[in-house]
């Protein structure tokens, strides 16, 4: 059996709908705190739905509906009382494709902070917007145009700049949904770099079709396959020596 | 032909005359025979109708005769080397083209004749007298001008009239363009697929309303509901006034802006949407930090569009605002528009080469600068829009 340090994020039964087709099955699972784990598995298998379901952005899809139970912190994140608004500032999410807002450099670091009130004056918003900027690896090829607009820069800066913006609101877990799929090499290389670097204080999740880069950056992988959570395991173990039969078909290439 | 017939002794009184027999002689072999017409006019009534009937034979055998020979013309090129297609497409190309050709040239004609005629009326008025005088009285044309100065002088001062479109125009923007707006945002991020599908194309039906039909809602309904209200709070509005018209105005312009805007609003990507709600956004931030400053520059160009229809709107200022060229700043009197003094212009009758007809070109001419530079900057707008998201 699996074992873990302190754990973030503990997942009991969880099902997801999407209208009435099941797209997730009673998953359990929990997530190490400060470290990274990967979901893997061929396309279509819910990796992406599971990951929403950590900071409720499933909510934005008026068909999907949640069974089971999810808790961040020891909290329920599910239950009625809860405020999407603060819990997706602690579960920051960086998307497949670039996103950066139609604004500068800038303001698209500075949006979270302003909006959630973390700085009150200009030279404090200042040094978070460097910070981020900097811990995200950005910052000594953007310093001197911070106002030159975000979708001017190359697909692997902007999602550098994605990456700076959600971690400009001091988030303790980051949900990655392929965040180099759409990337080249060498900026790809440059992400699981600065992956690796922010997991001593983050916790990351991220989901890859790649299982090489699962086998580079990750300390923990779990294999889904059809809306089920087949294995998860350290990554050693799932590369090298997985128990399931589908696990290993799917990491030797068989299938996917 | 039918005048070489003519009795030679029929003393021709000059061309009017013998327009008028052949008239005559025309509505008989017709069948429509006035009064008792002379012996000769009957004969030469039967002569035009038996000369149409051979026209006639002569017409459809000619038509027989070619379309037989092109059928034996098109028959004798169907040869197994010949590219029947490459033809059609030809034909095809050269038909579209004519059409683009003849759109594009009318264009070209109007501008060009309302350029020609514009000139004809800088001539008689100063461009400067035009362009920056305040008094709009064209009624007084008979008096001379050229005369001894004395009053009533027509005057061409286009300001009231700009002025009074830009009045007007102010009024419909500040209707349409809270409410437009407004219901863009709802029905683009609120509403839900059903709301939206019968809403919008409900909208879309008030921009199918004819004009007209906004100009006697202004005029009987609105006005003197606006004319009430005043009198109640003691204020002297205008039985016709720039008020109701600018209101309706207004409202025949929601349909603009909020499907124009609607559709600036969908076409923000959803991957923004995702991102602020990501970092914790409220809905409602979402909408008014990302939402709405990234279809910003469509929503400018959408509300530009509806400027340049309402500058362009006449029936309902005819019908609702009055024709007082009044330069005034004051909603509640009657203001007259560029469009409504051209129609007055033009309504009626007058001698086509009078300063007063003439100086409806004019004013078509500033009018079409105006809205073409409108227009241009909307789509300027909305180029660069669209090339920021590809
Ligand atoms: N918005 C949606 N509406 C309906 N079905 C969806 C939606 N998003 C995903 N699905 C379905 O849920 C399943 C899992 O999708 P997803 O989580 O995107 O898979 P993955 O990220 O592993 O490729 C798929 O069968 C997909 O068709
Ligand atoms: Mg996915």
């Amino acid at each position: 059996m699996l074992e873990l340090g302190e754990v973030i994020v503990n997942c009991a039964d969880v099902s997801v709908f999407y209208g009435d087709t099941r797209a997730i099955n009673n998953i359990s699972i929990d997530i190490e705190k400060q470290s990274i784990t990967a979901f893997i598995g061929p396309s279509g298998c819910g990796k992406s739905t599971f990951l929403r379901t950590i900071n409720r952005m499933n909510d934005t899809i008026d068909s999907c509906r949640i069974e089971g139970r999810v808790k961040v912190d020891g909290e329920d994140i599910y239950a009625p009382s809860v405020d999407v608004v603060p819990l997706r500032a602690k579960v920051g999410m960086v998307f497949q494709k670039p996103n950066p807002f139609p604004k500068s450099i800038y303001e698209n670091v500075a949006y979270g902070p302003k909006i959630h009130g973390l700085s009150n004056n200009k030279n404090h918003l200042d040094e978070i917007v460097e910070k981020a900027l900097t811990r995200a690896g950005l910052w000594a090829e953007v310093k001197d145009r911070l106002h030159d607009s975000g979708t001017g820069l190359s697909g692997g800066q902007q999602q550098r700049l994605c990456i700076a913006r959600t971690i400009a609101v001091e988030p303790q877990i980051i949900l990655m949904d392929e965040p180099c799929s759409a990337l080249d090499p060498i900026a790809t290389s440059k992400i699981e770099a600065l992956m690796s670097e922010l997991s001593a204080e983050y916790t990351i999740i991220i989901v890859t079709h790649s299982m090489q880069q699962a086998a580079r950056v990750s300390k923990r992988t779990a294999f889904f396959h059809l809306g089920d959570l087949i294995e998860y395991d350290s990554t050693d173990t799932i590369f090298t020596n997985p128990k399931e039969q589908k696990t290993e078909d799917y990491i030797t290439g068989r299938f996917g | 032909m039918l005048v070489g017939q003519f009795p030679s002794d029929l003393e021709i009184e000059g061309r009017q005359t013998v327009l008028i027999l052949l008239a005559q002689i025309k509505n008989i072999s017709n069948g429509i025979v006035v009064g008792q017409p002379d012996i000769w006019i009957l004969e030469s009534a039967e002569k035009l109708t038996s000369w149409q009937g051979i026209s006639n034979v002569i017409i459809s055998s000619l038509a027989a005769a070619i379309s037989f020979l092109g059928g034996l013309y098109g028959v004798s090129l169907i040869k197994p080397e010949f590219r029947a297609r490459n033809s059609v497409e030809v034909l095809l190309l050269a038909g579209l083209a004519v059409c683009s050709v003849i759109a594009i040239i009318t264009t070209i004609g109007i501008v060009f004749s309302v350029i020609f005629e514009s000139i004809r009326f800088f001539k008689l008025i100063p461009p400067l007298e035009f362009l920056s005088g305040t008094v709009w009285n064209p009624e007084f044309e008979g008096a001379a001008r050229a005369g001894s100065g004395q009053e009533g002088r027509a005057a061409y001062g286009s300001i009231p009239l700009f002025a009074g479109t830009f009045l007007i125009s102010i009024i419909a923007l500040s209707v349409s363009v809270p409410v437009g707006l407004l219901a863009a945002i709802y029905l683009s991020e609120y509403a839900t697929r059903r709301v939206r599908g019968t809403v919008k194309p409900l909208l879309e039906i008030l921009a199918g309303v004819p004009t007209v039909v906004y100009g006697f809602f202004a005029a009987l309904t609105i006005a003197p509901f606006f004319r009430e209200t005043g009198v109640l709070l003691g204020l002297d509005v205008a039985s016709e006034s720039a008020l109701a018209a600018g209101f309706v105005m207004g409202i025949m312009i929601i349909p603009f802006v909020s499907s124009l805007s609607d559709d600036v609003i969908n076409s923000v990507p959803q991957s923004l949407r995702d991102a602020a709600l990501g970092l914790g956004s409220t809905k409602s931030e979402t909408i008014k930090k990302v939402v709405l400053p990234a279809a910003l520059p469509g929503i400018v160009a959408s509300i530009i569009l509806a400027v340049s229809r309402a500058v362009g709107e006449t029936m309902i200022v005819v019908m609702a605002a009055g024709l007082a060229a009044n330069l005034t700043a004051n909603p509640l009197d009657a203001v007259t528009t560029v469009t409504a003094q051209i129609v007055t212009i033009l309504v009626g009758d007058q001698e086509f080469e009078s300063a007063k007809t003439l100086s409806a070109f004019a004013l078509a001419l500033t009018l079409i600068v105006i809205t073409l530079v409108l227009n241009f900057f909307a789509l300027q707008i909305v180029k660069k829009y669209r090339e920021q998201y590809e």
